[in-house]
């Protein structure tokens, strides 16, 4: 110990070991277990049956995490080159929403989306349904936009967005100017400075904004409920089932916990490598 | 030109954020919009009112989970802010090598799902509760002057204990930086001149960090209060959050007394910000011209802590601030607790809310009401800790399991006078032959309930819910037994058939009709909303549903399919251990009185299994809405016997066939 302000560690030190640490180890615990706590590989052997499942939860996830990267980062960059106050303002206003919680804005998108709803209402009165039907010969009544991945997608969007325009936009505003300057001295050109200088830079916000918006997404349950209508498990509904849903199996919900947290690690170790970045871009 | 250009890119810059201004509270503002709606839709404006602030200030349900939602979020974020601070501090003093490895630690429950998170708390605390409840037992044995509690539950505490656990990481990475920034010299030097490490802390380092505490404070605070996931697997259900009040909702009904209470706290967010900034903007502005009297007196402040007697007065102020803030959090708990409660937990819109503020006036019991999704899911929330009930509604198969695990405490029968009330046909059921767990709640059947309007044959048979002519506007349940029941009745096999064939070959039916699309989702509650708004044409639910549902949209209608359905019963029980039981005793026996089989008769639509209310329920109807209840309607609530000699009750299922009902259910979500 250097010094005697180090023993101010020592009491969360004992917290992150009962509870960060023990309840993982109790994860894995009863991943490699059975009902009556003997050792068994048998979760896992089931695993197979839920690739599916994996494989739509990472894949709605890791369109999500595009679209939130396209939408995102013009975003931040945009708001970066305002004046001061108004990045103030835009950067409450970004945070704002978080203080409602995000279950009851997802609710009101289920009212805007619903084959009933406000959306499907607009189009019927502005004529773009029947448009729509004598353009392309069809017949609808309305665009179900409801219970499909779509939905839930855009779901994830809505609720991660702010998620990655944040840690984007507090590198991108600690930029150093005169790098720029500098560029544009030395003959390059917007498209130049932007390629060469502020993305590299501003990659370690990018990280940390994909992984903020990629591991809630992979493991939303609310959401897919809510949106997609429940038809299509995602993995949080599927561990959600085992534990306090209906299907009562918290062994095998923890086995699929443990997969879905390895191969969400291996990819942020994966991602990590390429942006060196070792300082984490601080949120907020 | 670049100018012009520039300008131009500019615009278009603003216009793109204004888009996503617009997306980001579009559904904000319709939330706002309909919270001032006369009617209770979320679509349909009816004309402007005030009425759901009204009723707000009324639900306790919703004011309660407010409360919870802010006492933990405030007692999370100062215990966090805290905690996390001097964490942040000791982990800066550490050895580089040290500090990494405890860094990776902090971070996992950031960078961790939060469902991983929750359910992982949730496992050791439940592991911690069963290690205590043997504990308790020894201690207990052994001597006769302190009585441990034996069983212990997820509540307020252990929902405590998450949020500060997910907190203080956040805390940690917002004053890390800030102490990185710090001239390390500054503690040597504040050492070297005689200041003990608290001093130094108290004098160097707080201030440099103070913004970076804030922060942390901020975000620790906004974590807190959007959380759900979390919440979800550690608070148990009694103490719920509004996070979690409004997702019970969304499975039902969302009242607009939702949208009134969003609304005011959005605007309460709105005007802090407002005033914090401009409060920054005003101390910068002072900052620059800081007039000499406050320097002064700051300077007396200051002067007067360095000194010995300072040293006193701030460890006292220290030592009175922590003794009030722990006799807050002391007299908070115990308030909640000074009153005689039970915890009720039964099925969405199955009672007759009055009857809990009846009951709460005439006894001074308080009820604290929850709800579980289905059999399935309540018999989950007893497993896993989270439900912390006395009195259980559950079904029949349901009220036979749990029986057999031991999980039901016997009634006293003695304190339940309205028992003998009960129509002897429903005494003695083969659920509970001997009659000593369970007095009947209500009982019906299932069927479907299909739009007119959105359907041209008449409905006679299961074979619709199964049928691609209908695909994407049929709604099956969300639950094993249910759905797999209503495949079992279209092949015509027995309800509790135990045969592995004839449950696959069902299983497959439901399976292929998913495949082919012909469910349009999954779903318990929220067929209300969905049958309501003409959303979906046909659905499978209960008998008294339906005619709740018929209120909101005359074009549906109701039939038993010709194959034969389900017949079920709820009965009250009461869990084993309940920490009160004599209160259980009490609201067991209210209910099951005639005046309020009555009365939830004619709130649920169920039929009641009180023979009086069963009989006299047409007149009581008649006097109430002063109308005749039409022979139909009435069938449709108590299913007369020729439909009952059709159906057939569900019975508890050996555990293997219940294991399969649980992976075919898994598989069936795939």
């Amino acid at each position: 110990m250097k010094n005697k302000l180090s023993r101010l560690a020592v009491p969360y030190i004992v917290w992150m070991a009962l509870f960060v640490v023990a309840p993982i180890v109790l994860v894995v615990v009863y991943a490699f277990s059975n009902g009556d706590s003997g050792f068994t590989m048998e979760n896992f052997s089931r695993m197979e049956t839920y690739a599916v499942v994996f494989g739509r939860s990472f894949k709605l996830a890791f369109i999500a995490t595009f679209v939130c990267l396209l939408i995102g980062y013009p975003v931040s960059y945009m708001i970066s080159k305002e004046g001061e106050k108004f990045q103030r303002v835009a950067m409450v206003l970004i945070m704002l929403p978080m203080w409602i919680n995000f279950l009851l804005r997802t609710y009101s998108w289920m009212s805007i989306l619903e084959n009933n709803g406000l959306l499907n209402q607009l189009f019927q009165r502005t004529g773009l349904i029947s448009l729509y039907n004598s353009l392309f010969g069809t017949n609808l009544e309305y665009f179900p936009m409801m219970n499909t991945q779509g939905a839930v997608v855009l779901g994830m969007v809505y609720n991660y967005l702010p998620f990655m325009i944040l840690p984007i936009y507090s590198v991108i505003v600690k930029l150093d100017g005169s790098l720029i300057e500098a560029a544009r001295d030395l003959g390059a050109n917007s498209l130049h400075v932007f390629r060469r200088v502020i993305l590299p830079l501003s990659l370690p916000g990018v990280l940390s904004g994909i992984t903020m918006v990629f591991v809630p997404s992979v493991s939303t349950f609310a959401i897919s409920k809510m949106l997609g209508g429940g038809t299509e498990l995602l993995l949080g509904d599927l561990i959600e089932q085992q534990f306090l849903g209906g299907a009562y199996n918290p062994q095998l919900g923890a086995a699929i916990s443990l997969v879905m947290m390895v191969i969400v690690v291996v990819c942020m170790v994966v991602m990590n490598r390429f942006g060196e970045g070792e300082e984490q871009a601080v949120m907020l | 030109m670049r100018a012009k250009a520039h300008i131009q890119g500019r615009a278009s810059s603003r216009v793109l954020m204004a888009l996503v201004f617009l997306f980001l509270y579009a559904p904000i503002l319709l939330l706002i919009v309909f919270s001032f709606n006369k009617g209770n839709s979320n679509i349909v404006w009816t004309g402007f009112s005030l009425d759901w602030y009204k009723s707000l200030f009324q639900n306790r349900l919703i004011m309660r989970s407010v409360y919870t939602t802010l006492l933990v979020s405030l007692l999370a974020t100062v215990i966090a802010t805290f905690a996390g601070t001097f964490a942040a501090i000791g982990f800066y003093n550490l050895r580089r090598r040290q500090r990494t490895v405890l860094n990776t630690v902090n971070n996992i429950p950031m960078m961790n799902a939060d469902i991983v998170t929750g359910v992982a708390m949730c496992l050791s605390f439940v592991a911690f509760f069963s290690f205590w409840s043997r504990f308790a037992v020894w201690f207990n044995g052994l001597q006769n002057m302190i009585t441990l509690p034996s069983r212990l539950t997820l509540g307020f505490g252990t929902l405590l204990i998450a949020h500060i656990t997910f907190n203080i990481p956040y805390v940690i990475l917002s004053v890390s930086p800030k102490l990185r920034q710090m001239d390390k010299n500054l503690v040597d030097a504040a050492q070297d001149l005689g200041c003990t490490w608290m001093q130094a802390f108290w004098k160097v380092i707080l201030p440099e960090i103070k913004p970076g505490i804030a922060s942390g404070a901020l975000t620790a605070f906004t974590m807190s209060v959007d959380d759900f996931i979390i919440s979800y697997f550690t608070a148990g259900s009694s103490s719920s959050t509004l996070a979690m009040t409004i997702y019970g909702m969304t499975k039902k009904r969302v009242t607009p007394e939702i949208n009134a209470i969003s609304t005011l706290l959005f605007i309460t967010v709105l005007l802090l910000l407002v005033i914090v900034n401009l409060r920054e903007v005003r101390m910068e502005r002072i900052g620059r011209q800081e007039t000499p009297r406050s320097r002064v007196i700051s300077r007396q402040v200051t002067l007067f802590f360095d000194s010995p007697k300072g040293k006193w007065f701030r460890r006292g102020a220290a030592g009175i601030l922590s003794v009030s803030f722990l006799a807050t959090v002391v007299l908070l708990t115990s308030a909640t607790n000074a009153q005689p409660v039970v915890n009720v937990c039964s099925w969405g819109e199955y009672i007759d809310e009055e009857l809990i503020t009846q009951f709460e006036e005439e006894t001074g019991i308080l009820v604290n009401y929850q709800t579980a999704e289905s059999n399935e899911t309540l018999y989950s929330l007893l497993k896993s800790g989270a439900g912390d009930y006395d009195v259980i509604v559950p079904s029949d198969y349901m009220i036979s399991q749990l029986i057999e695990e031991d999980m039901l405490a016997e009634l006293d029968y003695d304190s339940i006078p309205n028992f003998s009330l009960i129509d002897s046909r429903f005494k003695h059921m083969s659920y509970d032959p001997e009659n000593r767990y369970t007095v009947p709640y209500a009982w019906g059947t299932v069927g479907i309930i299909y739009n007119t309007a959105m359907v041209d044959e008449p409905i006679t048979s299961w074979s619709v819910m199964f049928d691609p002519k209908y695909a994407g506007n049929v709604l099956m349940f969300r639950n094993s037994r249910d759905a797999i029941g209503i495949a079992l009745s279209y092949l015509g096999y027995s309800l509790n058939t135990t045969d592995e064939a004839e449950l696959r070959e069902a299983f497959q039916l439901l399976k292929d009709a998913k495949n082919r699309g012909v469910y349009q989702s999954f779903v318990m509650d929220e067929i209300f909303q969905k049958l309501e708004g003409g959303n979906a044409a046909i659905g499978a639910y209960y008998a008294g549903d339906y005619l709740t549902m018929l209120e909101n949209n005359e074009d549906l209608a109701f039939v038993v399919p010709e194959e034969g359905s389900n017949w079920f019963m709820d009965a009250m029980c009461v869990l084993k251990d309940a920490p009160h039981f004599n209160e259980a005793m009490a609201w067991i026996n209210f209910i099951a009185s005639t005046e309020a089989n009555l009365a939830n008769m004619d709130y649920l639509w169920y039929a009641s299994p009180n023979q009086e209310a069963l009989e006299e329920y047409p007149a009581y109807y008649e006097e109430l809405y002063e109308e005749e209840l039409d022979q139909e309607t009435y069938e449709i609530i108590a299913a007369p016997q020729e439909v009952l000699d059709r159906c057939e009750a569900y019975l508890v299922l050996p555990p293997d066939i219940r294991t399969l009902y649980n992976d075919l259910w898994t598989e069936l979500g795939i």
